[in-house]
Order: C-alpha cells, then sequence, then structure tokens
C-alpha cells in the first residue's frame, strides 16, 4: 500500500512567509507546492530531511554577580535534540570569571559542536555595607 | 550646585545610546556622557540570549549580549564617559540635564546637544482592563526573560501567554526548554503579531498552541494565579459569548506590546507624534527641539536591533554636526503623512535631496502592494504588521520626487492584470 501525506511547511527564508504544501510518497518528498522561490524549495527539503535549529540556553555561575551565565552552540544542531542538549546544560556549574567565546563544553553530546559563552562574567567583588 | 558642561549628553546606554555615542565620538565630539539608569550597560540586550542579532549589521548570526558586548567594548576603547545606576529627572528644551545617582548625589549638565535614546517600555496588565483577581504569577514577557535568563529563577511551571509579540513568543521557548509547559499562546488578532520565523521556531518546533482570534477575559486565583478564561474573539476584538473555556495555569506572561518611553522628551517640550508614541523626527533625527536628537526605540519601536543601531549612528553623526556648526538646515521641510494601511512613518520630516532610509509599520498584511510618496511609486511583494517596512531611497530616485511641503505615504494593492 503507498502512503501519502501532504505536509504544511512555513518557509522562514523571508518575510513572505510562504505556506508550502509538501506532497511525501512513501517517505520521499514528490510535490512542493505554493512556494515562490528556489530559496524556499530549499529550505522546505532540509527542513523535512534534518531541521536544524540554533541552540541556546543558560548554565549555572558560581561567583559571578548573577547565578546564570548565558551560552549557545557553535553551530545549529538538530531540531530534536534541543531538549537533551537543554537538559545536560542543565547539570553543568562553572567558575566565574568568563569570558565571551570561552568553550563551556566541548562536542556536546558527540553533535560535533561546542558550547561557548556569549558574555563577560566577572568575578563578583562583594561591597561592603 | 555647578553645572558642568558637555558637547553632547546621551539619554540610555542600550543599542541605540552606544551607537550614537560611539559615532559622535568617532566624528570628533571629545566631551560626551551618557547617562544610564541601569546597573550596566547594553539595555535589553544582555537578557536576550537568543540568536538572529546582527545578520545586517554584522553579517553574523549574534546573541544579544554578543552584539551589544561589541558596542560597549568599543564605547569603553573610545573612553567615552558613562554614569550607571544614574536617574535622570528633567531635561529641558535650553538642554539643561537633571538627573541623581549615589556618588554624585544632584547632577546638572548643560549640554550642547542631547540625544535621546530611553527606548521603551512594555504594556502592563492594568494598561489591558483584564477582568478577575490580582494574584501573583502575572509578568510581562521582558520580566519574565529577566528573572530566568539574568537572574536564574524560574517564574512559573504552567504557563498561558497572552499576545503573541517577539518576546513572548521567545518565552514560550525558553518556559518550554527548561521544562514549564506552555498551555497556548493566546492573540486577539487573525494573525501573529511576532515575525514568523519566530513562530515557526519558538511555537511550532514545541508544539505549543497558538490561539488566533482569542482573548483572556479573567483571571482566577487568589494569591497565586490558578487559571485564566479564555474566549474566541470577534473582528473588533469582543469576545464572543459562550465560547469561553478555562486553562489552568500557574503563571500568565503578557506579551502584548511596547510604548516608546518619553517621559523626559516631555519635560523638554518635544513635539511627540501620537502614531509611534516617540517624538517626530526629521532626517537628521532632530527632535522639534533644536539639538535634541532621538533614536532607536524611544523614537518608535523596532523588530530588528540592526535598524535601531543604524538609527542611533545616524543621530550621533547628525548631533556631532550640529556640534560643530556643519549641520545644515534641511533644503526644504517635506512632512510625510501616512494614508492607506500605514501606521506611521519615520522619520515624518525630510528635505527631499539627501538619501535616506524611511521606516513604515503598516496596519495589515497585503500582498504586491506598491508604496506611493508623493509621485514616487516604490512595488513591495508582501507587508505585514510585525515586519517593517524599510525603504532607502537615492539621491536620484529623490530628484525626481515632487517637492511639497506635504506628501501622503499609501500603500495599495497593485491592480490584478
Amino acid at each position: 500500500m503507498k502512503k501519502r501525506e501532504v505536509r504544511v511547511i512555513t518557509c522562514i527564508i523571508c518575510p513572505m512567509g510562504c505556506k508550502a504544501k509538501v506532497t511525501i510518497k512513501n517517505g520521499k518528498i514528490s510535490k512542493i507546492g505554493d512556494i515562490e522561490c528556489p530559496r524556499g524549495e530549499e529550505y522546505v527539503i532540509r527542513e523535512l530531511e534534518t531541521p536544524m535549529r540554533d541552540f541556546f540556553t543558560t548554565v549555572r555561575i558560581k561567583g559571578a554577580s548573577t547565578p546564570v551565565l548565558p551560552v549557545r552552540s557553535t553551530q545549529p544542531i538538530p531540531k530534536d535534540k534541543i531538549m537533551d542538549c537543554a537538559l545536560e546544560l542543565a547539570n553543568i556549574a562553572v567558575d566565574a570569571p568568563v569570558k565571551v567565546g570561552e568553550v563551556i563544553v566541548k562536542n556536546l553530546l558527540g553533535l560535533g559542536v561546542d558550547i561557548i559563552a556569549t558574555r563577560d562574567m566577572d568575578r563578583w567583588k562583594q561591597v561592603e555595607h | 550646585m555647578a553645572k558642568r558642561n558637555v558637547d553632547i549628553a546621551v539619554m540610555g546606554g542600550g543599542a541605540a545610546g552606544l551607537a550614537a555615542a560611539t559615532k559622535a565620538k568617532e566624528k570628533g565630539i571629545e566631551n560626551i556622557v551618557i547617562l544610564e539608569r541601569n546597573e550596566q550597560l547594553g539595555g535589553i540586550l544582555p537578557q536576550c540570549i537568543h540568536t538572529g542579532f546582527g545578520l545586517r549589521y554584522f553579517k553574523e548570526n549574534l546573541t544579544g549580549p554578543e552584539y551589544i558586548s561589541r558596542f560597549v567594548k568599543k564605547t569603553q576603547d573610545l573612553q567615552i564617559e558613562y554614569k550607571l545606576d544614574t536617574m535622570v529627572l528633567e531635561i529641558t528644551p535650553e538642554k539643561d540635564i537633571t538627573a541623581v545617582n549615589s556618588i554624585d548625589g544632584l547632577l546638572i549638565l548643560q549640554a550642547k546637544a542631547i540625544i535621546l535614546a530611553m527606548g521603551c517600555r512594555e504594556r502592563t496588565r492594568g494598561m489591558l482592563g483584564i477582568a478577575g483577581t490580582r494574584p501573583a504569577g502575572i509578568l510581562t514577557a521582558g520580566t519574565a526573560q529577566r528573572l530566568m535568563d539574568v537572574e536564574g529563577y524560574m517564574p512559573g511551571a504552567k504557563v498561558v501567554i497572552l499576545g503573541s509579540g517577539d518576546i513572548g513568543l521567545i518565552m514560550a521557548r525558553r518556559f518550554a526548554m527548561e521544562g514549564a509547559k506552555v498551555e497556548a499562546v493566546v492573540e486577539i488578532l487573525p494573525y501573529p503579531s511576532g515575525l514568523d520565523r519566530n513562530v515557526v521556531q519558538c511555537l511550532e518546533d514545541f508544539n505549543i498552541p497558538l490561539l488566533l482570534q482569542h482573548t483572556v477575559t479573567s483571571i482566577h486565583g487568589s494569591d497565586r494565579i490558578e487559571a485564566v478564561t479564555v474566549a474566541k474573539a470577534d473582528a473588533n476584538g469582543k469576545p464572543v459569548q459562550d465560547t469561553e473555556r478555562i486553562i489552568k495555569c500557574d503563571t500568565l506572561i503578557l506579551s502584548v506590546g511596547l510604548i516608546p518611553e518619553n517621559e523626559l522628551s516631555q519635560t523638554a517640550n518635544i513635539a511627540l507624534d501620537s502614531a509611534t508614541g516617540g517624538p517626530i523626527v526629521n532626517e537628521y533625527m532632530e527632535t522639534s527641539v533644536q539639538g535634541i536628537f532621538a533614536c532607536g526605540n524611544v523614537a518608535h519601536v523596532y523588530d530588528l536591533v540592526d535598524h535601531v543601531t543604524q538609527a542611533g549612528e545616524l543621530a550621533g553623526i547628525n548631533a556631532a554636526r550640529y556640534v560643530l556648526n556643519q549641520l545644515p538646515p534641511l533644503p526644504k521641510k517635506i512632512t510625510l503623512k501616512a494614508g492607506n494601511n500605514v501606521r506611521y512613518i519615520v522619520p515624518q520630516i525630510i528635505g527631499g535631496k539627501e538619501p535616506l532610509t524611511l521606516y513604515l509599520r503598516v496596519k495589515k498584511p497585503m500582498r504586491n502592494v506598491k508604496v506611493t510618496i508623493g509621485n514616487l511609486i516604490i512595488p513591495q511583494r508582501v507587508v505585514k504588521p510585525p515586519e517593517m517596512v524599510v525603504i532607502s531611497l537615492t539621491r536620484q530616485t529623490l530628484e525626481k520626487l515632487e517637492k511639497r511641503d506635504e506628501l501622503k505615504v499609501n500603500i495599495e494593492e497593485k491592480a490584478e492584470l
């Protein structure tokens, strides 16, 4: 029996926001409709095969003026790994000071991307009152 | 109390203020001071930990903290003076500035030029008039963002978001990533208020329902919010009877619009535009008071920081030219008036000669349109309220523009062939 499925994917390449109608037969793309340009088609195909996303969150930091440090991945990660990566980083704590761009985790979950700090965090000098 | 003289005083050290101050310094102005209310420079960007910043300005995909740290560093490298934890109380049309902080106490400055870069603030529950009790757990999206991504607190576990502005969408994703359940994003309009890419990456990726043409009609709970009533909304935004349902939650996030913060502009008697909520500016970003300039979200609310930076740089350059007596009067004073499907247009006043960029906000989505500025016709494929329409006019194009005192800007769908 042939399996046929139609999926709607919103293209995010430009402000047009085309809603592409993709027909999938037996797990393969058979038709892409309602999209106006080749860049959009390319996006839709990649989005169906391996959707990738920028990844960013915070990790705990000790000895800084605030308790969290913002971080991001050096490259996009597969969309279906976002929650795994978020959970993994929930267990990480670093010590201040940290510099922007400093590697916090190397090769996160074997995905081939590093997690880097996105800001400087100085060691907190407590002011005496 | 002795007055201190400065060349340029910048009100606010966020994206717009830092861009303005650094450009003015590069133009040769030595005596600049930035007055910042917060305990650090950077404005809102240190708490915007997501990516998508700098794609236009740096041709790089940066997070908010990374984007702004480049301007903070430039400010420090150029040795521009800034005062943190400093609250400006008043500015006058004569450019006297009264401010306070815990180091200087009362501070009185006399500036040759002032750059307004105070940004905007979020609309709150009080401005919406939602019925019900007044429990804890109702926060604006920006407050939730600060709590989570700067201060490290988790504001709630079961969340409803009212309004589909970009910060609300971005916080929906952050809540989901941190393990909270986002029950729904509720939007009164038939289309999302935020950018498409945020609807896809923040809601669809995490299977968060977007309820268009719905609104929150009541809030329940005594100490902490326990639930909201959600109902369908008609074309006028009025709740439709018998469509109410209860959604249980412990947190309600509001992402219902931003308002330019212009209390200081008012103390200086600067003319405001009721459509933008910000000062009326000419193509120099100069307000109705000579020598006072405005840039960034204080002038009108942008969707991309890259454009805020550009506006800041423009204001900085022109404030420097003003101080150096190098700012010529506009060759003509042409007032642009918002017409069909245009909510507002900035700058509101142009000279009609030098190249410039116009920013327009539309009222409703349209496809295959022509933007007409007097006799000029500029085609656009699509216009939507969340995405600013940016139109750059060259000197060549402007030569063709009819130079009337007032020109209407209209957006109309092109007739089908």
